[in-house]
């Protein structure tokens, strides 16, 4: 469903993605692993276009997104963010909007569906994420986890073909970051596409169905996360599980 | 008929080359010269004559019993002038030292308003032969012993320069420095009896006051401590100003003036304000109506008992009851420009604060030259150039509009740096997830960015509005009379300076202080999202 090709990015001198290519297939959980400034955030926005690459290409279904510069990229943007989401780290819910106007804002303003019915589908996805009663208070009086679920709501609210994770948890403590897996976890079981680009390795092994291993801004090793952990094949990957094992 | 001759041909190519220069010379051309003046005066049924009330008695003021009616005999004798037109006489308020201005650009016909002949204004525009001669009468107070003649002030007794105050731009200041080089300090003042006043306070060190005669003769009742020191001096004449492109409307008025000598009218009205002396019987004009000379006409006793009552401050209470309601209805203009001019302002800020930030360089550059050029000029100047420049290049706009128009374009840039400020301020992440969630740029300011930037601009917004609501004061330059502009009118007229401020402080206060609250009470409603 989504393929990266040959993907490179350099910020002048200094490579940040060096020919990554990657392919996630309908229904896929795909997480992509590594050490801090490998380049799995990097590549994770390159998909909907919230960071440029210098060559390569991205299909998402029948949509080709070219590199930076060329004048076919705009138009493909606009198509695939309509089908693609982004969960944030940061959450980046919109303060001055309430938790039900937040699901509503997209499917109203930019799909320019029906009021009414985006309000019933807008509850019954808070609903979902337990947060049915946050209907009408503002985001800024939630906490991170009811926030990132929200979050999490408003981009559903959007029926994405696939969402983004952008370490979703990492500004989230333990309790929080359950509640936040619980939810993405339900999600994978119904079959929805996800990438997700996160530090939590419970949660890639349980929930994965293919890990990357992102170092240096190449893909150090791919496959299933029990072969991933259970039997690296690269000194980085193995590098990179011990250091985490003894953090 | 019918066929082309050369010479036709020739016309026509030179109609086309002179229709070419005068494109060329489009901005240099004046179009409010029509050289018909007398003709639109007649057609139009007024003469429309400009002079300003702030200068006050015995010129134009507002009259004791009736603020609304003008009195003064310049008032007088611009009803003799339009009656000898066969038209009527308009009055319109201007800026004293803007009059010329207003004349050029066409709003009025004549200027009417103690203007000194001098060969520089003669050259430009058309002079009429005097209807006043002035003379200069030095003041000081009673009680300074180190001035009391001329002599003193040529060679001060105790060896100190005095401070000689003036109306700037007037036949005084050019008198004193023609006579007095760096003998004295000049301090320059605005209005007539601000520098009466001063003298008699002692303020800044002000010890005299070379003032028109017939203002000091008006004048006189209002301040006791001023004594007029030696001989008047300086003779100058008072004329009417026209445009130089109207020599038929000047004849008009000269034949007004000189038949009014004539027959006694304008004797009369100079006498009702005390304005009558030797000097003035000196020019022998006047006859009976029989054709003979009447000989000199100082005696003006048999004007005495209608004589209007020369200066009397009005105050207290009083005052303020009769008064106050002018101010208030002067306020209300202030709050119609101040309330029309924000929304704009804001408006056109907060367009040039989104081209600065997230406009194409063809738009972020403009707009910051715009920025930076109208940040860095003055509103008067600005105002200035919208009512008297641009009627030159042929687009007229009416002193409202021009004063709105130039509070908004001053404003907008400080609104456009504000919200400059407040668009930076919203995280990055919510242009990056609105963006996610498929809005295009323009979508996304508009539902995500700009409210939530309005929010944050609220207090300072407010505080240039607050600002905005006192600097229409200055519109006064291009004739807007608002309640800063009405209240030095009606408290140089009155000499009612403490009362009428203080209800024009309360006034200002008035407009100001609730818009505080309504500011304040938003802000704490739209900041009550970040925590409820």
């Amino acid at each position: 469903m989504i393929q990266l090709k040959n993907i490179v990015k350099n910020y002048g001198q200094h490579e940040i993605l060096r020919g990554v290519s990657l392919s996630v297939a309908r229904g896929e959980v795909c997480v992509l692993l590594g050490p801090s400034g490998g380049g799995k955030s990097t590549l994770l926005r390159t998909i909907n276009g919230l960071e440029s690459f210098h060559s390569g290409e991205i299909q998402v279904d029948e949509i080709v997104l070219p590199a930076a510069g060329h004048s076919d990229r705009e138009p493909a943007l606009t198509r695939i963010r309509k089908r693609v989401g982004m969960v944030f780290q940061q959450f980046h819910l919109f303060p001055h909007r309430t938790v039900l106007q937040n699901v509503m804002e997209a499917p109203v303003h930019v799909l320019k569906q029906p009021k009414e019915q985006v309000r019933t589908l807008a509850k019954r996805l808070l609903d979902r994420v337990g947060l049915a009663d946050k209907c009408d208070v503002y985001p800024g009086s939630l906490s991170g986890g009811q926030q990132q679920r929200v979050a999490i709501a408003r981009t559903l609210a959007m029926k994405p073909e696939a969402i983004l994770f952008d370490e979703p948890t990492s500004a989230l403590d333990p309790r929080m970051t359950a509640e936040v897996t619980s939810v993405m976890s339900d999600l994978a079981k119904e079959g929805q596409t996800m990438i997700v680009v996160t530090h939590g390795l419970g949660f890639a092994r349980a929930v994965g169905h293919q890990v990357h291993l992102l170092h240096a801004g190449q893909i150090a090793e791919s496959g299933p996360p029990e072969m991933i952990f259970e039997n690296p094949q690269t000194d980085v990957t193995k590098s990179f599980l011990s250091e985490i094992h003894q953090a | 008929m019918g066929t082309t001759s050369p010479d036709g041909t020739r016309n026509r190519l030179v109609r086309f080359c002179l229709l070419l220069g005068a494109i060329t010379l489009f901005p240099w051309c004046d179009f409010a010269t029509a050289g018909d003046g007398l003709e639109k005066v007649r057609k139009r049924g007024t003469l429309i004559w400009g002079a300003d009330q702030e200068g006050g008695g015995p010129f134009v003021y507002p009259a004791e019993d009736d603020p609304n009616r003008l009195e003064g005999f310049e008032v007088e004798l611009a009803q003799i002038l339009a009656e000898s037109l066969g038209v009527r006489s308009q009055f319109q308020q201007g800026q004293w030292d803007k009059l010329p201005d207003l004349l050029t650009r066409g709003d009025i016909d004549i200027v009417l308003n103690g203007y000194e002949w001098t060969p520089i204004r003669a050259e430009r525009y058309g002079a009429s032969i005097p209807y006043y001669i002035y003379e200069l009468q030095l003041l000081g107070r009673q009680n300074d012993s180190t001035l009391k003649s001329w002599d003193d002030l040529f060679n001060p007794p105790d060896g100190k320069k005095k401070r000689v105050a003036i109306l700037g731009g007037s036949a005084a200041q050019d008198y004193l420095e023609k006579f007095l080089g760096n003998r004295v300090e000049i301090a320059n003042f605005d209005g007539v009896s601000d520098a009466m006043r001063a003298v008699e306070l002692n303020a800044d060190g002000i010890d005299a006051n070379l003032q028109d005669l017939p203002i000091w003769t008006f004048y006189q009742g209002g301040f006791p401590q001023l004594t007029a020191i030696g001989d008047p001096v300086g003779r100058g004449f008072y004329v009417a100003l026209t445009r130089k492109e109207d020599p038929e409307l000047l004849q008009a008025i000269n034949t007004a003036i000189f038949s009014a000598l004539q027959d006694g009218r304008l004797r009369r009205v100079l006498a009702k304000y005390r304005m009558w002396n030797d000097t003035q019987s000196l020019r022998g004009l006047e006859t009976n109506p029989q054709g003979c000379f009447v000989g000199m006409t100082t005696n003006t006793n048999e004007n005495e008992a209608e004589a209007e009552q020369s200066y009397i401050s009005v105050r207290g209470f009083s005052v303020v009851q009769q008064r106050g309601w002018l101010l208030v209805k002067a306020a209300g203009m202030t709050v119609v420009l101040a309330a029309t001019a924000m929304p704009l302002a804001i408006l056109i800020g907060l367009m040039m604060a989104l081209f600065r930030l997230y406009g194409p360089w063809f738009l972020r550059i403009p707009a910051t030259m715009y920025v930076e050029l109208i940040r860095g000029t003055p509103l008067v100047l600005q105002l200035y150039v919208l009512f008297f420049l641009l009627p030159e290049i042929g687009i007229t706009v009416n002193a409202f509009w021009a004063a709105v128009a130039g509070l908004a374009l001053n404003y907008s840039a400080y609104e456009a740096e504000i919200y400059r400020a407040g668009l930076q301020a919203i995280p990055h992440g919510q242009m990056e997830a609105a963006q996610s969630l498929g809005f295009s740029q323009a979508l996304a300011l508009r539902r995500i960015i700009i409210p939530q930037a309005t929010r944050i601009v609220i207090p300072p917004v407010t505080n240039d509005f607050i600002a905005l609501f006192k600097d229409t004061a200055v519109c006064s330059v291009i004739t807007v009379v608002e309640l800063s502009k009405e209240y030095y009118i009606q408290a140089r007229s009155t000499g009612a300076i403490l009362e009428l401020g203080l209800l024009t402080a309360l006034l200002y206060l008035a407009m100001s202080y609730p818009l505080s609250l309504v500011a304040g009470r938003l802000e704490k409603r739209l900041m009550a999202e970040k925590r409820t």
